[in-house]
Parts: structure tokens; sequence; C-alpha cells
């Protein structure tokens, strides 16, 4: 279309509509990436049972050692808690995750 | 590529400047060093025999990036659970300065910075929430000049989408000595005009791409060894004709915005930083080939004045870590996604003991302080 220029009302829109699909509906992995907000709540990362291959060989072991890095960056956002809107405090009473987890705070909806 | 092909050329003049510059500027024994753990805290570790000798408390909350000055007198902290930033005194860990950006309405979330050579500015980029009556408004990422003094942000400026190829996590951030200039270091080198925060320049070197770990660490490695006016580290780059990529040592001037780039070998699948010993004679990085469960690490010792592989070693590495050097260049640490820091020796690439810090250690990265 780079070399069409419309030059009535109806090529006009026609444009006007492959515009607008084109600025609506664009790939997460395409370059340069959307701009996708960040709270914990848009992010595509399977759980902890299994690692990005489908498998569980990817996963830290155990899986309490990467908890904490996974709350910070929003990784695991059906897991663990969101960090950034209602969950700052989430890891306040406790230093390891792995020793004692179960004094991580509850979290309910 | 004109300018790769003409630094090729000047491959055979860097290698023995690289070795003299990193000699004079690294520490030169053992000593501390810094490491943010959760939920709160900056832990310094004798790093002789991993004993923590202070637990320092931060109100603003969870370290998540940690930064020496350049003239290595002030550390500066950021934190996550309240958008803070802490600034301690390097020598005596006294505390600084330290605010919160977030308010009730209004939050920030951002990882890592550099502050300007007067102390007085912070930049960094970042992402900002508002709280509206029904509905919380998300920003585009930003550029930000925070003010240290007024202690809230100062200016921003909206990042083209061509250079938000970082997604949430931090990137690498450099100033020119006279405050003027930023640099962002990622899939290229920004130059960006710090008084419009707008970028000028986009130059064609990248950092070395990573699978399932952490970058060098702010303050660790060679990067630590940076003289105010100069930005070394491990770099991408591909040849100008058959685009075979290759990594290498590129020092990038901060002044007048050229850089030497000395190429070492093929890229592996993953890369971590370089480090690099006190007398600038031997660097240390981690490879790693495969994905998941089929990933294999392996430690890279480089002879410094040749650029050649001289050893390598298997190790059985995490899923996630980062990679780090002690301040005599004796031992190598793999910590990170962990309470604990695991100790090899530098000279035989074998495994010597865990420390075991009784904190998870964030991504803050970790710092050696004299």
């Amino acid at each position: 279309m780079k070399h069409l220029k419309p030059i009535n009302k109806k090529a006009q829109k026609i444009e006007e509509t492959i515009t607008s699909v084109e600025e609506d509906v664009v790939a997460l992995q395409q370059q340069p990436r959307p701009h996708v907000p960040m709270g914990c709540t848009l992010s595509f990362s399977p759980g902890w049972e299994v690692d990005a291959g489908g498998g569980t060989a990817g996963l830290c072991q155990p899986v309490e050692r990467d908890i904490y890095d996974c709350y910070v960056t929003c990784f695991w956002p059906v897991q663990v808690p969101d960090h950034v809107n209602y969950s700052p405090d989430w890891a306040s009473n406790c230093a390891a995750a792995t020793k004692d987890w179960r004094n991580l705070d509850l979290v309910f909806p | 590529m004109k300018q790769l092909r003409s630094l090729l050329r000047l491959k055979a003049l860097v290698a023995p400047a690289l070795v003299t510059a990193l000699a004079a500027a690294a520490p030169a024994h053992a000593g501390t060093m810094m490491i943010g753990t959760y939920p709160d805290k900056l832990f310094t570790i004798d790093d002789t025999n991993g004993a923590i000798t202070e637990r320092i408390q931060l109100q603003a909350g969870l370290p998540t990036s940690l930064r020496l000055s350049n003239d290595k007198s002030k550390i500066y902290v950021t934190t996550i659970t309240t958008s803070g930033i802490v600034v301690l005194d390097s020598a005596t860990r006294r505390i600084l300065n330290q605010f919160s950006l977030n308010t009730p309405t209004t939050k920030y979330r951002f990882m890592g910075g550099v502050p300007d050579p007067t102390g007085r500015w912070y930049y960094t980029q970042l992402i900002r929430f508002d709280k509206e009556p029904d509905r919380y408004k998300v920003s585009k990422p930003l550029y930000a000049v925070i003010d240290l003094q007024q202690k809230k942000v100062a200016r921003t400026v909206e990042i083209d989408p061509q250079d938000d190829t970082l997604g949430g996590f931090r990137p690498t951030f450099a100033l020119s000595p006279d405050g003027k200039t930023l640099y962002k270091f990622g899939d290229k080198v920004l130059v960006i005009d710090t008084a419009t925060l707008k970028v000028s320049d986009r130059l064609d070197l990248a950092k070395p791409e990573t699978t399932g770990m952490e970058n060098v660490a702010f303050g660790g490695g060679v990067e630590a060894l940076q003289n105010p006016n100069e930005f070394v580290s491990l770099f991408n780059a591909s040849d100008p004709y058959v685009h075979a990529k290759m990594f290498g040592i590129g020092r990038f001037n901060l002044t007048n915005r050229t850089f030497d780039f000395t190429p070492i070998g093929p890229v592996p699948t993953g890369m971590a930083g370089l480090e690099v010993t006190p007398d600038g004679k031997d660097g240390y990085t981690v490879v790693t080939n495969g994905t998941l469960g089929n990933k294999r690490c392996e430690f890279w010792h480089f002879d410094m004045a040749t650029n050649k592989v001289m050893e390598k070693a298997e190790f059985h590495c995490r899923s996630r870590f980062s990679f780090g050097i002690s301040a005599d260049g004796q031992k190598l640490y793999i910590h990170g996604a962990s309470y604990d820091i695991e100790v090899y020796d530098a000279k035989t690439l074998k495994y010597e003991r865990t420390w075991d810090l009784g904190a998870d250690a964030t991504m803050a990265g970790l710092l050696h302080l004299k």
C-alpha cells in the first residue's frame, strides 16, 4: 500500500480500516514489542508445574528457590501475588522462602 | 558496520592497553562485598570466609539494584517495595539519603539507574501507575530523571517503541563524565541527551544474549573496573560479510562515543558477563549451551593478554543464577535465586564450598567494597 494513495472517500476508509487493524492487533513477540502494562495480570507464562518446554527440568530445585524473583518480576502471576498493586509486603516475614515458606503472607482474592 | 571494521583493525592495539587499564583500576585484595537480600536488607559479607558482617535494614523495602558511584564513595540502591532510592556511604555504610517515590495514588516501577556526577540527579527508566477513581492508568515506559534532593521524579519522556526492547527488565546505564549524555546498553547502544531525554544516536553493538541467567551484575567484574570515562564489558557483534555473531570485549568511550571491540569467538547460546582478576591477566565467564533440562554450564577462563580461551570446566548450574568473582580474583561465585553462594576456585575451576546467607539474595547483584 505504500505506493498507492487514496484519492476518494471510499479508498480513504479502506486505508483507515487497515491502519486501525494494524495498530490494534499486534503479536507479543513482534519487534518492536507492543507496550504491555506491567501489572501482574498480563503474563502468559506457565505455572509452577511446568517450565517453558512443558517439562520440569528447567524449574529451580526446589521451586521455592525461585519464588521471590518470580514475585518481583510478575513472572508467575497466578501462583505468586501481585507486588505492584496489592501485595508489596508479601515477603516481609520470610527471608528464605525455601526454609520458612510457611511465614509467607496469605493472600485472599 | 563500518565502525566495526575499523574496530577489528584495532584489535592488536587494544589488548595490551586493556590489560594495563584493568590492572590499574581493580581492587587489590580480598575484602567486603555487599548483596541485597529479602525482605528488606543489605548484607555485607567477608569474602574470605562468607561471614555476614552487617545487616543493613532499608525502610524503603526490598533492594533490587546496587551501584557504586564513579568515585566509589557512595552506594546507590533502588528498592521495589516502595519504589525507593537509598544512598549510603560506601566506607561507613551509613545511610545518607532515602526516600520513596510512591504515594497512595501513584506508584512507580523501576530497577536500577545511574547517578549523575554531582549526586543530585538519578537517571533511570520506569513505568508509572496512577490509581484513578474507576481504574488504574499505566504509563508507557519512560526515561526519567529523579531529583535526589527534592525526592521526586523531576522529568520524564516516553521511550520510543523501537528502543523498548528490554521489556520490564533492568537496563544497563552509563553516564558521560560531564553528565550531558546518558548511554543505555541493550540490543544497541543508545545515546541519550540528558537535557531532553531524547535518543540522538543508536550504535550496533549488543550486550551478550543470556538464557535463564542474569547478565553480570552492576558493580561486579569488568564493569566495575570502568574509569569515569569508559564503559568496559562483553559485547556481541556480527561481521559485515557473513554476519556471523561473535562476542568480544568492548571498551566504550563515554566522552567521544567511540568504541574499541576485540573479538574473542563465536557467540554461544548464553553467556554471563566477563569477570576479570585484579591484575587484569585472567578473565572468566560462564557459557551455557542448550536449554531447560539440556542446559549445560561451563566456566571459561581467558588469558586477557592474548584473548584466548585457556580452560573450560563444566559445573552443575542452577536454572537461574548470577556470576561473580572475589575481590582478589581467587574465587568464582554462583549466586542468586537462592539463599546461598557457591564458591569455586578460580585456578582449578573446582567447587569448594557453599556459604549459607540465611536469606534469599535479590537480583540486585554483588558489589565489592573496600
